[in-house]
């Protein structure tokens, strides 16, 4: 592309300082960026946890995450994840002190489906057909997360 | 009052473990981004691209979104695959591919960092994107060339 420089294959490399300076600064940018997002989460999460109004919710949900062998209050965490993103849902599942293995459950379905109507709006600028990738996305998300939890459970995984 | 401190004291503590994770990780991308391998990386894996129906066309999109997220990654996809003009089927392979499987360090690592297991989410994440793109492919071409066969059978003969 960048024809114009002297220099053999690759013209605009900027030197290692440099490089580092700029990505300390963007991590630093993106943390801060996620960080917004966590405190104010997991704060509400934690003093909530176990008041009426989450326990009442989370018994609501209880039957459907229990397919996956997670707690009715993982709902929360899924619907962050959904509409956020993953930063967020993980604010709110470290206060429920899951285990090791639904913590991983919970890594692989939100993995899979996640800040769906950010990366939704992507997708659709792409040119494809963003609601068949969304939908293609919790389906999959879903099914993975109905066969980890029989993995688990018949066999032992994780 | 106490409680209030807790929860502020755990999404601080939250907060620093995701920066610690994240910094580190926008350094090292910022490092190597330059380097040829990445160029080549395309090369490399075109075999295996065949086999999920992709062009080595879609390589950058690809690796772009695997490694580094489609949020993050949307310049660099929405370009390239504007400038590539992919057909649509493999753009929608593509976008498929990217929805269920993209920046797969940064979101292991993260529920690695609360107790998740990162070869478990990470495994079976690669596995159910390969394998369904594969499949969508793989159908396709039976598809096609079922029809070329029979111009005015509806589709569905085997």
């Amino acid at each position: 592309m960048q024809t114009s420089t002297p220099t053999e294959d690759n013209p605009a490399v900027p030197d290692v300082r440099e490089r580092l300076k700029t990505g300390f600064a963007g991590g630093l940018q993106a943390s801060w960026k996620l960080i917004r997002f966590v405190i104010p989460c997991f704060i509400v999460i934690d003093l909530l946890k176990g008041s009426a109004l989450l326990d009442q919710l989370g018994e609501f949900a209880k039957p459907a995450m229990q397919l996956f062998g997670l707690p009715g209050e993982a709902v929360f965490a899924f619907l962050a994840a959904w509409l956020l993103n993953l930063y967020a849902a993980i604010a709110i599942l470290v206060p429920l002190e899951l285990d090791a293995w639904q913590m991983t459950q919970c890594g692989l379905m939100m993995g899979i489906a996640h800040n769906l109507l950010l990366e939704g709006g992507v997708i659709k600028s792409t040119g494809t057909k963003a609601g068949v990738v969304t939908l293609g996305r919790l389906v999959l998300s879903f099914a993975a997360g109905l066969m980890f939890f029989a993995a688990h459970r018949l066999f032992g995984v994780g | 009052m106490d409680a209030l401190l807790t929860s502020v004291g755990g999404a601080l503590l939250l907060s620093l473990k995701l920066a610690i994770i994240i910094i580190p990780l926008v350094v090292v991308f910022e490092l190597f981004r330059y380097l040829p391998v990445f160029r080549r990386i395309g090369t490399v894996c075109e075999p295996l691209m065949q086999g999920v129906g992709l062009s080595r066309q879609a390589s950058l999109p690809l690796f772009t979104g695997i490694f580094l997220g489609i949020a993050y990654g949307a310049g660099i996809i929405i370009q390239v695959t504007q400038e590539k003009k992919l057909p649509p089927r493999e753009l929608l392979l593509l976008a498929l591919f990217l929805a269920t499987c993209h920046a797969v360090i940064e979101d292991t690592l993260i529920f690695v960092a609360v107790g998740g297991n990162g070869w478990q989410m990470l495994g079976i994440r690669l596995f159910l994107a390969v394998g369904m793109t594969a499949m969508l492919s793989r159908f396709w071409a039976a598809r096609r060339s079922d029809s070329s066969h029979n111009q005015e059978g509806g589709g569905g003969r085997s």
